[in-house]
């Protein structure tokens, strides 16, 4: 165990120097550590061997089983105990620790090369498992076996499985593509076919799309009917040179690779666990990749920029091409070695994208080419990427994936910055918030879940309701306090997302948008409406729920402070008040902060219906105003009975709302509260008496009982500035903006 | 057949009751203890069944039970069918707002022997809602007791303003119809 942590110290150390895309020296010390990488490596291996020769009998006897697999007679029989004995220490070996590279590739050179039975050879190419990487060289000695054909169909068919298993930690991607021929060849084979199509999905670059290979790609769905893999395959032959293939393919096709649970994923993740242990209890959230220590590199290589790739075949590129011409030279650049905007800049042209997409995630640089790239394959790629890796890194699906759950909140983290970067969801994180969120038990990674969420785009609101909404409210009515107040904040941020969406889409119509464009304002509007109704809905239960809880309310109140101003900040025709249920809570409510915060969205209602009027009459307005008269008159009521409260004490009579605090003077004769008709004006208000008292206080201070009677005509007036100096800005607003001082002062202090 | 009734005793004063029915006895133990060291201003009492009808000859010293619980183990097929049996015997009034299920191993998919889509239509069957959790993790199971015992103080009456039955058609608006909808 130790040992295999410690030869890995190098590399560790490459990747962390490596996200640092921006540091010119570290990239430089790098590349050199990259050169005397594999030396180190070597070294320190032997340094380990030699200093715990006798504590390490493991690795000795697997060094026996590889020289007796060697020397051993070709067709030794498979009762031979010899043997068995050594395929067992292999097998052993392998399952606790991995295979080192050197190991990997001798295995797979005998497994391969049909030296043993064929029994032998399926044991040995499932327990080829990688401690830390694949060299091409391996794969392309193992194809060169194949092309002998030494082995058996199903070998065969078990070695492309466990290179698409392996894929990823395969380094000098190049030089497996160029064998990109001989995998086409696999096609004409029909139980090889799914597999090669998985493993030429995975290998295709631009300059691989050829028309003879689209020719004969189309020959096979001819005979062989639309198979998922092959249009898969096609699909991506499609995104890379649309001109070529001509037919039409389904453009959402979920997933298009079986994805069997293989033999070689259980021993990764068992060497994964006993490898890092325990995750570290708290990390605190590292900003960069920079993986904490404890993990080891290639299991969480994922999201790094697989910096070796294509060094040295680069190199020699470059070197044959300097004196011939540029533009030979700008066939691919090679995206490890962008580190700065500038370069970005000049290489745009002839940037081609890791094949390890995960790794553009953590890449301020490949996002902004991603970003302004109108080319189709790179989102599909991440498509069916981040989808395969949600399904199966996801901790309440998968119950072993429980102790990676910190990991998994990094993940989910990069996923949401990477979404704010681009200013927009992925649908392979849409489509898993909706598988999961049923099964979600509202408490793992729960910030990076509600994250998430607010990056759902705009869709039709029936669809978004069974899946997403539903979930959502019953995990919503269990769940605590803390839980209702972060589920507003992301609906808030998701209304707040759809809404700049939309001004986008006013200011550009690029080509890029033209088919999101479909969705008609009409349907934009009420979506958003039906948004605006369902947390309407939620808050006036949470209320209640909650005792009216004031913290609630602010985050309530943020999120109608949005809708206030659809129509003048965001350009949406649509003007929704909020529910009964919202609007007297806040306004009786005991808290000045949230009588503020009311009195300054009111404020906003105004400005916004007053605005949407006039530009009725002067119809410029767009014909699906979502803006009816019942919204003027629920403004009106609303603010009826604000003013009543608030200043002319004469809610009880003048409230005309249905659900609103209208009452018979006889009933409130019976409470016997003196002055009931003042009881909620800007003196006695439950959330501004505190004021009142030292108001009076300040101006009276000889005064021991505090007489409010005494707050009326001019010390009314120094009052309501007392009040406005007290940072209540959005009183200020709603009484300078909806209330007619001149006509009312007569009114007002008579009635005091 | 003795059936379970949802108000077939007084309430007692401040306390409340839930019932947890299942058949794994350890995940019951854990969850009743990390539901006890929820802090509560009043007093929780637990009941522990494998099985309903409940004897009938201590019947007279049991307080009523405001909530139960049927635990649903996704693995294995014999709890879901015992939860099926144990259904019948609990009166129709619980089924106004009392009762919910805790599907528990739905994430471990390969292992599952009870499909997702069977919990949930026999929920659905029932009037009642399902919380999925996985009961080995301890703070899964903290979270799974706070929510347990939010809908336990609804049911038993100590949230001013909701009833059992307000709030289950509140669950249930969100699964069915478009109410919320203006």
């Amino acid at each position: 165990m130790k040992k295999g942590v410690i030869a890995k110290t190098p590399k560790q150390a490459l990747t962390r120097s490596c996200s640092k895309q921006t540091d010119l020296s570290a990239w430089k010390a790098s590349a050199l550590q990259m050169t005397g990488r594999r030396n180190e490596q070597k070294l320190s291996k032997d340094k380990q061997q030699t200093t715990s020769e006798n504590a390490d009998p493991k690795q000795d006897s697997l060094e026996e089983a590889l020289s007796y697999l060697k020397k051993a007679k070709e067709r030794t029989p498979l009762k031979n105990e010899v043997l068995q004995k050594h395929l067992v220490t292999v097998e052993k070996i392998a399952q606790e620790k991995g295979l080192a590279p050197e190991e990997l590739d001798f295995l797979l050179n005998i497994a391969l090369s049909g030296k043993f039975a064929e029994v032998v050879s399926t044991r040995l190419l499932k327990n080829l498992v990688p401690t830390s990487a694949i060299t091409a060289d391996s794969v392309t000695s193992a194809v060169s076996w194949l092309c002998v054909g030494k082995c058996s169909r199903t070998t065969q068919m078990l070695f492309l499985k466990w290179l698409i298993a392996m894929f990823d930690f395969i380094e000098q991607k190049e030089q497996v593509n160029a064998l990109y021929g001989f995998f086409f060849s696999l096609l004409q084979d029909e139980k090889l076919f799914p597999f090669a199509c998985h493993v030429l999905y995975l290998i295709t670059r631009k300059k691989n799309v050829k028309p003879f290979r689209v020719r004969k790609l189309l020959d096979l769905q001819a005979k062989m009917g639309a198979e998922p893999p092959l249009q898969a395959l096609l699909l991506l032959y499609k995104n890379f040179s649309p001109e070529m293939v001509s037919i039409t393919l389904p453009t959402k096709t979920k997933i298009q690779f079986k994805n069997s649970e293989n033999p070689w994923k259980m021993a990764i993740s068992n060497i994964k666990r006993r490898l890092c242990g325990a995750p570290p209890a708290s990390q605190p959230s590292l900003i960069n990749t920079a993986c904490p220590q404890t993990r080891k590199r290639k299991w969480n290589n994922k999201l790094v920029l697989p910096a070796c790739s294509v060094q040295s075949s680069c190199s020699a590129v470059s070197q044959r091409t300097h004196h011939i011409d540029l533009i030979v030279h700008s066939d691919a650049f090679p995206v490890e070695q962008l580190q700065t905007f500038p370069q970005l800049l000049e290489n745009i042209h002839c940037l081609e994208l890791p094949s390890r997409i995960g790794s553009v995630l953590a890449n301020p640089l490949l996002l902004h080419y991603v970003n302004c790239v109108s080319d189709d394959s790179v989102y599909r790629r991440m498509y069916y990427w981040m989808g395969q890796t949600l399904r199966e890194e996801c901790p309440w699906h998968k119950f072993e994936n429980q102790p990676f759950e910190l990991e998994f909140k990094d993940f989910l983290r990069k996923i949401f910055e990477a979404e704010c970067f681009l200013q927009e969801g992925f649908s392979s994180c849409e489509e898993f918030l909706y598988r999961s969120l049923p099964f979600w038990d509202g408490y793992s990674c729960r910030s990076q879940v509600l994250q998430l969420v607010t990056w759902i785009p705009l869709s039709t609101f029936s669809e978004m309701k069974s899946y997403l909404f539903k979930p959502l409210a019953q995990l919503f009515f269990t769940s605590s306090l803390y839980f209702k107040c972060s589920v507003f904040e992301s609906l808030r941020e998701m209304l707040l997302n759809w809404l700049n969406w939309h001004l986008m889409q006013t200011d550009t119509t690029t080509k890029l948008n033209a088919d999101l464009l479909n969705t008609t304002l009409s349907g934009l509007v009420s979506s958003v409406a039906d948004l605006i109704h369902f947390v309407g809905w939620l808050s006036t239960v949470a209320l209640s729920l909650e005792n009216n809880s004031a913290f609630l309310m602010h985050f309530i109140l943020d999120f109608y402070e949005i809708v206030s101003d659809v129509y003048l900040k965001y350009n949406l025709p649509l003007v929704v008040m909020p529910p009964a249920g919202v609007f007297y809570t806040a306004l009786l409510s005991m808290d000045s902060v949230c009588l503020d915060h009311l009195c300054y969205i009111m404020h906003r209602y105004r400005a916004n219906l007053i605005s949407a009027k006039q530009n009725l009459q002067a119809k410029k307005t767009v014909l699906q105003f979502k803006f009816s008269s019942q919204t003027c008159q629920e403004y009106n009521q609303y603010i009826t009975a604000m003013v009543g409260c608030l200043w002319t004490s004469n809610v009880f009579q003048k409230d005309f709302h249905h659900q609103g605090i209208h009452m018979d003077p006889e009933v409130l004769e019976k409470t016997r509260v003196k002055g009931y008709r003042k009881s909620f004006n800007i003196v006695y208000h439950p959330a501004l008496t505190g004021y009142a008292m030292l108001f009076l206080q300040e101006a009276q201070p000889e005064d021991k009982t505090p007489n409010f009677q005494l707050i009326q005509g001019r010390r009314w007036e120094w009052y309501l500035e007392y009040l406005y100096s007290q940072e209540l800005r959005g009183l200020k607003l709603f009484i300078e903006s909806s209330i007619h001082r001149a006509s009312q002062r007569s009114q007002t202090q008579t009635s005091k | 057949m003795s059936t379970l009734a949802a108000f077939g005793k007084l309430p007692t004063l401040n306390s409340a009751t839930i019932l947890l029915v299942g058949t794994n006895e350890i995940f019951q133990q854990q969850l009743a203890e990390t539901i006890l060291q929820e802090k509560q201003d009043l007093k929780i009492n637990i009941h522990l069944a494998d099985s309903l009808p409940l004897p009938p000859e201590r019947d007279h010293i049991r307080p009523r039970i405001d909530l139960i619980v049927f635990m649903v183990n996704m693995q294995s097929k014999h709890s879901y069918s015992n939860i099926e049996a144990s259904l019948v015997h609990v009166d129709a009034s619980f089924f106004l707002g009392k009762v919910c299920f805790l599907a528990t191993g739905a994430g471990r998919l390969n292992q599952i022997s009870i499909e997702v889509n069977a919990v949930l239509k026999l929920a659905d069957l029932y009037c009642s809602p399902v919380l999925f959790c996985e009961l080995e993790c301890e703070k899964i199971r903290i979270a799974t007791a706070q929510r347990l015992l939010r809908m336990l103080r609804i049911c038993a009456g100590h949230m001013s303003g909701v009833s059992a039955l307000s709030f289950s058609s509140l669950m249930k608006s969100s699964i069915g119809d478009s109410s919320f909808l203006a």
